[in-house]
């Protein structure tokens, strides 16, 4: 098993995926759309111990997260949002579902500045919800009626990443105070495995970012979302 | 010239354009009717009302009135330009690309066309064409970056590395005076794009500097942290790049590559096994929850050594009820030490806890004995270890221990398979699926024993559980929709070989349809990525469409679909060649059972139409769904494949399915075996030669060369005097060279 950021040649494996183990399915379009939007975002763990049969075998997708910014932030605050994530049955209890998040989080402040992170589960999803309370942090937003397509409510759920921030000045810090003397073993993301056991415990400060959309969207993406179910 | 408009027409002219933006079609055929009133040969009006027509679904009479407008307005780009839009709607770029160009002659200013140019361009992969686009672009606002940054693209497509980054050094160096926010995406994505040009010219050291001083703000940490451990690797500067890739390995710990670089940099031999394993240790002590560091060393350790971190790392896997161990493992069975150990500590596993626990092992402990009872189960059910009876006796006293769980059942269900039977596995596997029918990967699974027992029907109806409800036409249009290969092909076998020919057919085309789709994708990212600057992605992107169809999914199903049509084209010549009564029969039974599944999938198409129509009346009108207007051009005029099963020249049909597999896996031997088969049979003896050739650089000794070696050469002897001589001698002195010579 591997976890590693998404790449294009992935995308049919993990439409297959995503077919294969949930409700909620999109065009290969929109996958495409994520990764050429937020290529930081995605990940997918890949199970590479399969013996290729041929030389044109892909490496077969086991897990994935889907994730992107929201684009016009209703809030105004930068965010990302989580707009699927699976791993197959059989690759259950390895806690591969929690390895993609935290990838994903990270990269959502390192690269988009996000300030927290949204995303929605059914609310009879109970080994999702507890990944995403207990396990990753998150807090119960409200509750949208009828959000599936077959009627279910869905949670939303947000989770704030100012420790995240946090990590990351006190690493830049730790660079700067090294600075001069030796810049070796400069840790980025020291915590990545552990970390979010109690994301309220500092005070965040405040960060300038630059919200909505600077730059054009345009039809593609209107097209793309509406074309998507609208399930997460 | 377009022809001028009074004030009045002019400003109505804008309305039709507006209303076409705005997806208004019939407003803007009103507006133009208007204008065409006064001006019946308005050849701009014309355009814009051909490109309305087209817009929905009229295409026959789009391209008619636009051509009609084209000969009265030869020198208007509005003409050409919705000229070529309409064939760029066809998918006949290369008269869309010359419409264009014309258009451009005649208004050589205009950013629009230029762009859609630009766009065609790169998406039939003319680099040069697109290059010389995107740099008249450059000199008409050479402020804007994106215009640049496709000039490099260009350069960068075709090959030409140093030019792509001498055009993104000519863009920074006139920005020189600003300096761009730190939170600027598209400069940081800029910077990074061109430092991967650096380093693919295999000038390393620049790259480093240039990462290091230019891109050390950039956003993107993860690639800044790989490409820096990669460039110091490469450059020989081993222990900063073992510091490198620690830090790697602290961001994400689950990730082998990481582990293999920072053994290679700290230069530890292949052979040295307890320095390695040191490194592995390291981080499973430091990450207790990281696969990787604890499994990684059985690949290389042996003997004793392997047992006893095997044992460790099975005892941990078991205790946690991981269900996905054996998967995990199996690789490790091309050593066949690896292959009698591991199921060996799982016996061992189940005897110590035994022992451990005596009789009381209960309730939440036995969690460990299941996963290795689960595991032995797999192991006997795996090719390369099979002993099925022995698999389904771990199975049973898995199931015993946890009669609710889903993971068992399926691999009772999956050793029925192996066993061959396939109605068994079926029962079995959707008995798995009651266990948890809110999982739909268990559903999917079950479906799919379902059509591999030939239970088509079912199978849809066990899939209709998931699909999305409000498709109109089911769960098949919604599978179709969602772009479901997997079960299209399962599907379209299992038709197959419940010989209806018409509906296998229907799913391959189907298959081979949405790759279509898939390369038209990429069409509009052509301009989206420019302006969101992810250009690194984008290149990824274009160079992944370059091979999409190399994706197994084409492969299974293109070489089905090639089979298939072989096969009607020996029926047919069976039975055309009068050969008495018994091919005579043979087609008389054929043609009541071609009958009978017409009838069939009329009846079935029928009750689709019936259920759906019931459906749309039952959807309870407060729920937001969008009414869909119903687009025309969507329509199946084949929905069951007859039309498609008609055809005479099933050969013919193959060929659009065995150029891309020819073309794309040429190192696949079965498309080689399948490519011959046609060719053969189409009297192209040289490209069968050459098919058979190639399965033979692949594999000589596969049964299926010396077969079709034969069968040439006999083929080639009743034919020789027809051929031409020169064709005589390249097929004699080659076929010398083929195994039976």
């Amino acid at each position: 098993m591997d976890i590693r950021v998404l790449r294009a040649s992935d995308i049919p494996l993990i439409q297959h995926a995503n077919l294969e183990n949930l409700p909620e399915n999109y065009f290969l379009k929109y996958y495409l759309y994520h990764a050429l939007t937020w290529p930081q975002l995605s990940y997918v763990a890949v199970d590479v111990s399969r013996p290729k049969k041929t030389p044109y075998d892909q490496p077969k997708i086991v897990g994935y997260v889907l994730a992107k910014m929201e684009e016009e932030p209703t809030d105004g605050v930068q965010h990302g949002h989580i707009t699927s994530l699976s791993v197959m049955r059989t690759h259950r209890r390895l806690g591969i579902a929690e390895k993609l998040m935290r990838q994903s989080q990270l990269a959502m402040v390192e690269t988009f500045g996000a300030q927290y992170v949204s995303l929605h589960v059914r609310v009879s999803n109970e080994a999702a919800i507890h990944l995403y309370r207990t396990t990753l942090g998150f807090k119960t937003e409200k509750t949208e009626a009828k959000y599936y397509a077959d009627g279910e409510d869905a949670f939303c759920m947000k989770l704030d990443l100012g420790f995240i921030r946090e990590q990351i000045r006190d690493a830049e810090e730790g660079e700067k105070t090294a600075e001069g003397k030796d810049t070796e073993g400069i840790d980025e993301g020291e915590a990545v495995g552990d970390v979010g056991r109690d994301p309220a415990k500092k005070e965040e400060k405040k960060f300038k970012v630059r919200v909505g959309k600077a730059l054009g969207v345009g039809e593609l993406v209107e097209r793309v979302e509406t074309a998507a179910s609208k399930a997460s | 010239m377009p022809q001028p408009l009074s004030t009045r027409e002019a400003n109505l002219f804008r309305t039709v354009i507006r209303n076409y933006e705005d997806k208004q079609y019939k407003r803007g055929l009103k507006s133009a009717e208007q204008i065409l009133k006064k001006h019946p040969k308005h050849g701009d009006t014309m355009s814009m009302k051909a490109l309305i027509m087209n817009a929905q679904g009229k295409t026959q009479e789009a391209f008619a009135l636009a051509k009609e407008a084209v000969s009265i307005d030869m020198k208007s780009h509005i003409c050409w330009h919705v000229y070529g839009i309409l064939y760029r709607s066809e998918k006949n770029f290369e008269e869309a690309i010359k419409a264009y160009k014309f258009a451009l002659r005649l208004e050589p200013e205009s950013p629009q066309i230029q762009r859609d140019l630009a766009t065609l361009q790169i998406h039939v992969r003319d680099f040069q064409g697109y290059t010389q686009t995107r740099l008249a672009m450059v000199k008409a606002r050479p402020q804007i970056r994106q215009h640049w940054t496709g000039v490099a693209i260009g350069h960068h497509l075709e090959g030409d590395l140093e030019q792509a980054e001498n055009v993104l050094t000519a863009y920074e160096k006139s920005l020189s005076s600003q300096t761009p926010l730190k939170t600027d995406i598209e400069n940081s994505e800029a910077l990074l794009y061109k430092n991967s040009i650096i380093a693919e010219r295999g000038d390393i050291q620049r790259a480093l500097d240039h990462l290091e001083k230019d891109c050390k703000n950039c956003l993107d940490r993860l690639a800044i942290l790989e490409l820096r451990a990669r460039y110091l690797g490469e450059l020989g500067r081993k222990e900063e790049a073992a510091n490198a890739y620690r830090a790697l390995i602290d961001r994400n710990p689950d990730h082998p590559a990481y582990y293999k670089s920072l053994i290679e940099v700290l230069d530890i031999t292949s052979g040295d096994e307890a320095a390695k394993k040191a490194i592995y240790d390291e981080y499973a002590t430091k990450y207790p929850r990281s696969d990787a560091a604890r499994r990684l060393p059985l690949e290389f350790l042996t003997g004793d050594d392997f047992r006893a971190v095997a044992k460790t790392y099975l005892t941990l896997m078991f205790d946690k009820g991981v269900p996905s161990t054996f998967a995990n493992l199996k690789y490790l069975y091309s050593d066949s030490y690896k292959k009698e150990a591991l199921p060996a500590l799982a016996e061992e596993y189940i005897q110590e806890r035994k022992d451990r626990l005596g009789e009381q092992a209960n309730g939440d402990s036995s969690k460990g004995e299941g996963a290795a009872l689960y595991f032995l189960a797999q192991h006997y059910n795996y090719h390369q270890s099979r002993d099925l009876a022995k698999a389904l006796e771990y199975v049973e006293g898995a199931i015993q221990l946890d009669p609710k769980s889903v993971d068992f059942q399926m691999t009772k269900a999956r050793i029925f398979k192996h066993q061959g039977d396939l109605e068994r596995a079926a029962a079995a596997m959707d008995q798995a699926r009651l266990l948890d029918t809110r999982d739909r990967y268990i559903n999917s699974k079950a479906a799919k024993y379902q059509l591999r027992n030939n239970e088509n029907e079912k199978a849809l109806t066990t899939l209709g559980l998931f699909t999305r409800a409000e498709t109109v036409g089911g769960p098949l249009a919604d599978l179709i929709d969602m772009q479901a290969i997997w079960f299209l092909t399962e599907d379209g076998e299992a038709w197959q070989r419940r010989g209806n020919t018409a509906l296998a057919l229907k799913r391959y085309h189907t298959v081979y349809n949405i790759f279509d789709i898939w390369q038209e994708d990429q069409f509009d990212f052509h301009t989206f990525s420019l302006r969101k600057g992810q250009i690194r992605a984008y290149i990824d992107m274009v160079r992944w469409e370059d091979k999409l169809r190399e994706h197994p999914f084409y492969f299974r199903a293109a070489l089905d679909a090639v089979n298939l049509y072989l096969g009607m084209f020996d029926k047919a010549q069976a039975t055309s060649g009068a050969n008495g009564t018994e091919s005579k029969e043979a087609n008389g039974a054929e043609e009541a059972e071609k009958k009978k599944a017409a009838k069939k999938a009329r009846k079935e198409a029928q009750k689709a139409e019936r259920e759906a129509a019931e459906r749309a009346a039952k959807q309870d009108p407060n729920k937001p769904h969008k009414a869909k207007e119903e687009d025309p051009k969507k329509k199946d005029d084949d929905p069951n494949g007859l039309k498609l099963a008609a055809t005479e020249t099933p050969l013919l049909d193959a060929m659009k399915f065995l150029d891309f597999l020819l073309q794309f896996s040429p190192r696949n031997i079965a498309g080689q075996l399948a490519g011959f088969e046609v060719f053969i049979r189409t009297g192209k003896y040289l490209l069968a030669l050459r098919c058979l050739k190639a399965a033979t650089a692949l594999d000589k000794d596969h049964p299926k060369v010396l077969e079709q070696a034969n069968k040439l050469r006999k083929t080639i002897d009743e034919v020789l005097d027809s051929l031409s001589p020169k064709t005589q001698e390249v097929i004699k002195s080659e076929l010398a060279t083929v195994p039976g010579a």
